[in-house]
């Protein structure tokens, strides 16, 4: 499984290039990559349908219990078809739907990688490969809102995405390892076994706050849901496949994934009830009030996640069951709506439903898919919807009838919106058809005609295709195996009645809806209030206080920043040498100065001069060059203790320093002195006691010697285990390879830094 | 800052300094050395260059890659139509006959581009490790034993990434700095 998920990881930064190079035929390979995921993760069903589970484990990082742990089970292999089916489908819309988009091929990378980072979040048996993918798609999704990034609106609302599902991501980061802490674990299998040592620890409830921050950013629970009608601005196909069908479900994910690890306590299933049946509400509610057609759809989106946490929440066998059919069937029809959605928009230019009328005979293909969609969506008989909300009604009425109460009114504003989207637009011949820029296109058709034709499949034989799969995925979110049988047909019970009712219901509110249009004032006062009126206040707040605080800081005096920095550093050296008060024996220390040879007190002495003349100078070029004498005793100094590494390289950075800054000295301005002497003392005060602070610490580490036997392992394994006879070297690349490639990555980060900076202040001067 | 002393000599240097920098970069594994000193000796040699003849004068000199192209003439195979641009693509600097029928490509080699390709090779290295089954940054060598380069492994691979990057960011840092 790694080689074929690398593989495509790979792919997805050379996609622009096939894209390039295959042109109109590229997209076979495009659409490919997500078909042999598809076919490959389908190969794994049989095994998995019969409750079994396939793992594949990589040490990554042993010590720190990180490991690359691929981890299929039901729940993971249903999303995986998911992500990868849905993928194929996607990538042949987005070939359709931007055609003569000059950023396609940028898209199709930023998709592959997208869907790479889900699959490896699915897949993912450690906590850390969680987070690692979970944050990799935060930034796929960033990239992917800010599409069309000429836009200020694209840009923003790509911004806003990433913060709060970053913001969500620290937190989920900060769950998993209070998470890892009490269940004695990083792997999620075993996690799972230990769901009375995780919900008996201190740390549950501040780890379940953490946890679900997270797992609620991504899915836009309330009230964090504002995000996701505002991603609304990427383009379509990224709009099904992310704000759909995917990533907005890798919260559910986790909720399902962890479920038998944190289930139990009253507060995991109140939380995620009421957080779940507010968002539910809360977002039928909003989408009656839209008329665009994606913000309704993105609204409806977020109530329908409210109920997949609600069902979470309720825990019960029937819950789960409900949960994980409703999930299949929701990702089928609002995926095919969403991209009946982008067609009306290529197709007439708009998205307001006001202005679009019987549109059936321009794009009969698109006309068809949305109603299999929508009756899918409205729970219609022989469709998966249909089986999805008989399941959700007999769970909930298990529970409690409010809870069903309110499912229920969720479920009609769903009809209503169904009606919009299958019948309003396309079949309504009320007035003049809308005016179309072009015909509608039947190959973009073809994308939400497979969705709706698998979504009656499904509903016509549950047995056959979904049940095994679905069932396996139930087990694992349940944490024990359940009996599983899915039938389109109940019989006469009161749920049937009730859906009945749902449907005259939501049909009844269709034609209010057609009467009444006029927004509510009351409502859109609170609307400019809400959430996301908060979030911009709160990024202005902290931008405002970044700059006012970079200027107190920050203020442009190089001197006061080394100055700053310093006396942070001896501050915290003296308060700890306070609170320790270790006593320093000096008489030791002067009886080793008799040791000291001949050539080193030299050494020692030539760097008083050169002290003496940095002092006085008043040229640059002569400071620089008395400071490198220093620098170059030193280098000497490391020589003659054994250290031609160090020394070699001290030499080779003092040169660099001494010729780079030639290189600029002749921008600077002339030097000279505008404060008085008794101004600078204090600069003297500083440097005397960073000086004398760092003495004193150092000569009370000699004092204590370090007790470690990483010396003699070094030098005993670096030539056994290292191959090599230089230690430090070994070290560097071998050893401790791992911190090098930190400190590169820092100075490769640096070094763009130090560009950005020297560049934008040549811009201000070639403005001025 | 031109004199003529160091403008010829380095000219000639600056081979002699990419020749000890890479001598440099084999020798750490047993002898003092290593990528990062490497990577500064090799830098060193286009800082005086730059000191000498400037920013503009370096780039076009030694980070940029001029190549030829030609359309496929009649009668010839595809192969011989390439061993005949590689042939004038080899001979550096040396006229061509009929100049302006060339189409003339121009790949630019920016030190970030070598900051990249260090890194990446870097952060690579280890992979190989990671296929073979251990974890992460395993080191794996092979058996063989080649003079002055020692014994090559994932870990002068790695090396060789610190060489690069240290090289990049000290001339992009040069650039920057040396930019009028």
């Amino acid at each position: 499984m790694l080689y074929f998920i690398l593989a495509s990881l790979i792919y997805a930064f050379i996609a622009p290039f096939v894209h390039r190079a295959a042109g109109k035929y590229g997209i076979a390979v495009q659409a490919g990559v997500p078909l042999v995921l598809f076919v490959y993760f389908a190969t794994f069903l049989p095994d998995v349908q019969k409750g079994e589970v396939y793992t594949e484990i990589y040490n990554w990082v042993p010590s720190l219990g990180v490991q690359l742990y691929f981890y299929l089970d039901g729940l993971a292999l249903l999303f995986t078809l998911l992500i990868s089916g849905f993928g194929t489908l996607v990538m042949y819309y987005a070939s359709q739907y931007l055609k003569d988009d000059a950023g396609l091929g940028r898209l199709y990378m930023y998709l592959t990688l997208f869907m790479v980072a889900m699959l490896g979040l699915v897949t993912a048996g450690n906590l850390v490969t969680v987070f690692i993918c979970w944050e990799l798609t935060s930034i796929t999704s960033y990239l992917l809102i800010g599409h069309t990034h000429e836009k200020e609106t694209a840009r923003q609302s790509a911004l806003q995405a990433l913060l709060v599902t970053g913001l969500g991501g620290m937190a989920l980061m900060a769950g998993f390892v209070l998470l890892g802490i009490a269940g004695d674990s990083y792997t999620i299998p075993e996690l799972l076994t230990r769901n009375d040592l995780i919900t008996h620890s201190s740390l549950y409830l501040p780890m379940l706050i953490l946890i679900l921050l997270g797992a609620f950013t991504k899915s836009a629970q309330f009230p964090f849901h504002f995000w996701l009608p505002n991603a609304m601005a990427a383009p379509t196909p990224v709009s099904a496949y992310l704000h759909s069908a995917t990533m907005v479900k890798a919260g559910i994910y986790l909720l399902a994934r962890l479920s038998p690890a944190l289930s139990g306590p009253d507060v995991w299933h109140f939380t995620l009830l009421v957080i779940g049946t507010t968002t539910a509400l809360l977002g039928a509610f909003l989408a009656l009030q839209n008329s665009d057609l994606k913000a309704i759809l993105a609204y409806t989106t977020v109530s329908a996640l409210g109920l997949l946490v609600s069902l979470i929440g309720l825990g019960t066998d029937a819950a789960i069951q409900s949960m994980v059919v409703f999930l299949l069937a929701h990702a089928l029809y609002k995926g095919g709506l969403f991209m009946v959605a982008g067609n009306i928009d290529h197709a007439a230019g708009t998205r307001e439903y006001p202005l679009l009328n019987g549109l059936h005979k321009q794009m009969r293909f698109t006309g068809i898919a949305a109603m299999l969609a929508a009756l899918s969506m409205a729970g219609v008989l022989p469709f998966i919807g249909f089986i999805a909300k008989e399941l959700l009604y007999e769970a909930k009425a298990a529970s409690s009838y409010i809870i069903l109460a309110l499912s229920f009114m969720v479920s009609v504003a769903y009809v209503a919106v169904a009606t919009i989207m299958g019948y309003r637009i396309f079949w309504h011949n009320r007035s003049e058809p809308t005016k179309l820029k072009h015909q509608g296109q039947v190959t973009m058709a073809y994308p939400p005609l497979i969705l709706g034709i698998c979504a009656l499949v499904f509903g016509l034989m549950p047995g056959h295709f979904v049940a095994p799969i679905l069932g396996q995925a139930a087990s694992a979110t349940l944490g024990e195996t359940i009996d599983f049988e899915l039938s389109l047909w109940h019989g006469f019970t009161p749920v049937l009645w009730l859906s009945v009712l749902t449907i005259l219901a939501g049909i009844f509110l269709y034609s209010v809806l057609q009467k009444k249009r006029e927004p509510i004032a009351i409502l859109q006062k609170l609307y400019a209030n809400g959430p996301n009126k908060l979030y911009f206040v709160l990024l202005n707040g902290l931008q405002r206080g970044a700059l006012h605080l970079t200027a107190t800081i920050q203020n442009g005096y190089l001197r006061l920043y080394i100055a700053s920095i310093i006396l942070t550093q001896v501050a915290l050296l003296l308060y700890t040498i306070w609170y320790n008060s270790p006593t320093l024996q000096l008489q030791q220390k002067i009886n080793l100065l008799q040791d000291v040879l001949f050539h080193e007190w030299l050494l020692i002495l030539l760097v008083l001069p050169a002290i003496y003349m940095l002092l006085k100078t008043t040229s640059r070029l002569t400071a620089i060059a008395t400071l490198s004498i220093i620098g170059y005793t030193a280098s000497l100094l490391y020589y003659l203790f054994g250290a031609p590494d160090i020394a070699a390289t001290q030499l080779l950075i003092e040169t660099l320093t001494v010729v780079i800054f030639v290189l600029v000295l002749h921008k600077l301005p002339r030097f000279q002195y505008l404060t008085h002497a008794h101004r600078r003392i204090k600069f003297v005060v500083i440097s005397v006691l960073f000086g004398a602070t760092m003495t004193y610490v150092l000569l009370l580490v000699k004092q204590f010697p370090l007790i470690s036997n990483l010396k003699e392992y070094y030098g005993q394994n670096a030539y056994l285990l290292g191959k090599g006879k230089n230690i430090v070297n070994v070290i560097l690349i071998d050893f401790r390879a791992f911190d090098t490639l930190g400190e590169m990555t820092v100075l490769a980060v640096a070094a763009i830094g130090i560009f950005a900076l020297l560049r934008l202040r040549m811009d201000k001067e070639e403005k001025a | 800052m031109r004199t003529i002393i160091l403008a010829t000599a380095i000219r000639l240097l600056i081979p002699v300094f990419q020749i000890f920098s890479v001598y440099i970069l084999f020798r750490g594994h047993n002898h003092p050395g290593g990528g990062f000193i490497g990577g500064l000796i090799g830098s060193i040699g286009f800082i005086f260059y730059v000191m000498t003849y400037g920013t503009k004068h370096t780039l076009k000199n030694y980070f940029r890659v001029h190549l030829k192209n030609d359309k496929v003439a009649d009668l010839h195979s595809r192969a011989r139509h390439r061993f005949h641009i590689a042939r004038v693509n080899s001979r550096y600097r040396q006229r061509v006959e009929d100049e302006w029928k060339w189409e003339h490509r121009i790949m630019r080699i920016r030190p970030v581009y070598i900051i990249a390709t260090g890194l990446f090779l870097a952060a690579t290295s280890g992979l190989i490790g990671l296929f073979s089954g251990n974890p992460y940054m395993t080191a794996i060598w092979t058996g063989l034993e080649i003079p002055i380069v020692g014994k090559p492994g994932t870990t002068l691979l790695f090396d060789a990434g610190v060489y690069l990057l240290v090289f990049g960011i000290v001339l992009k840092i040069t650039f920057v700095m040396a930019e009028e």
